[in-house]
């Protein structure tokens, strides 16, 4: 999303209502392909106008960090495992239901 | 049957010894990577277990069905997964909600912002901290179900798009459509737990 400027900052001072829906909607545009860039499946000229639109943009930059960062916990989070014992009873389990069922 | 992950079972046994033997393999190459992602779906041990078992079951009556043209994992993840939702429907009726993605546009700068605070650590070392972990188990844990199955099989489980698609029955696109949403979910429940927070102004032009 591009960002807000406070009351009183001059760059964006001048800009327009229409190149700030302009600058909005690029924001949300790139939003809805997020999950595609990180997982690099764009083709180069839209990756490319992304980055540059980041490099622009603290908010949509700050926004695909956070999500970047979401999908690499979920990568790496523990992974659950099975004590011999239960390993085990459960195969026993599993044999015995398939013979009485 | 194989005797790894992603080999092909030969053809049904016709003795119930052959059909034992075929099972043990079965179930020794593969009951960690299935009980896995029934932790991972159901979120903890005693119901994963049954779907573990409901799983193998399955398996173990369906080997005839088996026709080879897919991974042996595969094949195993289409069975946890249809089981996991039979389970679901027998637990309780009420109907998943649909997530759409108009609900995770930010209306405000703070909603953009939201941070995951990792401060610098791999997510190998952020994960150690058990608060972390907590919360996003519980995010993945509130995502409906449909889409939580997306997230665990590309996210958690490593399997391509493609892949995930052949288990549940959806074409690439919806895979890739269910993804995002769940991550944008998981993003913002993260945050909304506290795992988040707004960076000061001064620290906008430092993010590479």
């Amino acid at each position: 999303m591009t960002k807000r400027q406070a009351s009183g900052q001059r760059p964006r001072a001048s800009m327009t209502r229409h190149q700030h829906n302009h600058e909005k909607s690029k924001c949300l545009g790139i939003l809805r392909q997020l999950s595609a860039y990180i997982d690099d499946e764009l083709a180069g000229d839209i990756c490319h106008e992304i980055r540059r639109h980041l490099g622009a943009c603290p908010n949509c930059e700050i926004f695909v960090f956070s999500l970047r960062q979401t999908v690499s916990l979920c990568r790496h989070s523990p992974v659950p495992s099975l004590s011999t014992v239960d390993r085990s009873l459960m195969r026993r389990k599993i044999l015995k239901a398939a013979q009485t069922r | 049957m194989g005797t790894s992950a992603g080999s092909h079972p030969p053809g049904s046994p016709s003795i119930p010894s052959q059909t034992a033997k075929v099972f043990d393999t079965l179930f020794r190459d593969h009951v960690d990577l299935v009980y896995r992602f029934a932790h991972r779906l159901c979120g903890e041990p005693e119901t994963a277990q049954d779907l573990v078992q409901e799983t193998f079951l399955n398996a173990y009556r369906g080997f005839d069905k088996f026709r080879g043209d897919a991974q042996v994992s595969t094949w195993l993840y289409t069975i946890a997964s249809r089981a996991c939702l039979r389970m679901r429907r027998r637990r309780k009726g009420a109907p998943e909600r649909e997530l759409s993605l108009e609900e995770f546009i930010p209306t405000s700068e703070g909603e953009f912002r939201l941070q995951i605070p990792i401060d610098g650590l791999s997510p190998e070392e952020a994960l150690q901290n058990k608060q972390l972990r907590d919360a996003l188990d519980t995010a993945i844990n509130q995502l409906p179900k449909k889409y939580k199955m997306v997230l665990v099989l590309r996210d958690m489980e490593g399997l391509s798009a493609k892949e995930v698609g052949t288990i549940m029955g959806l074409n690439e696109r919806a895979v890739k459509s269910r993804l995002h949403r769940a991550r944008l979910f998981v993003r913002r429940q993260l945050s909304a737990q506290g795992h988040g927070q707004t960076m000061p102004d001064h620290e906008h032009a430092v993010l590479e």
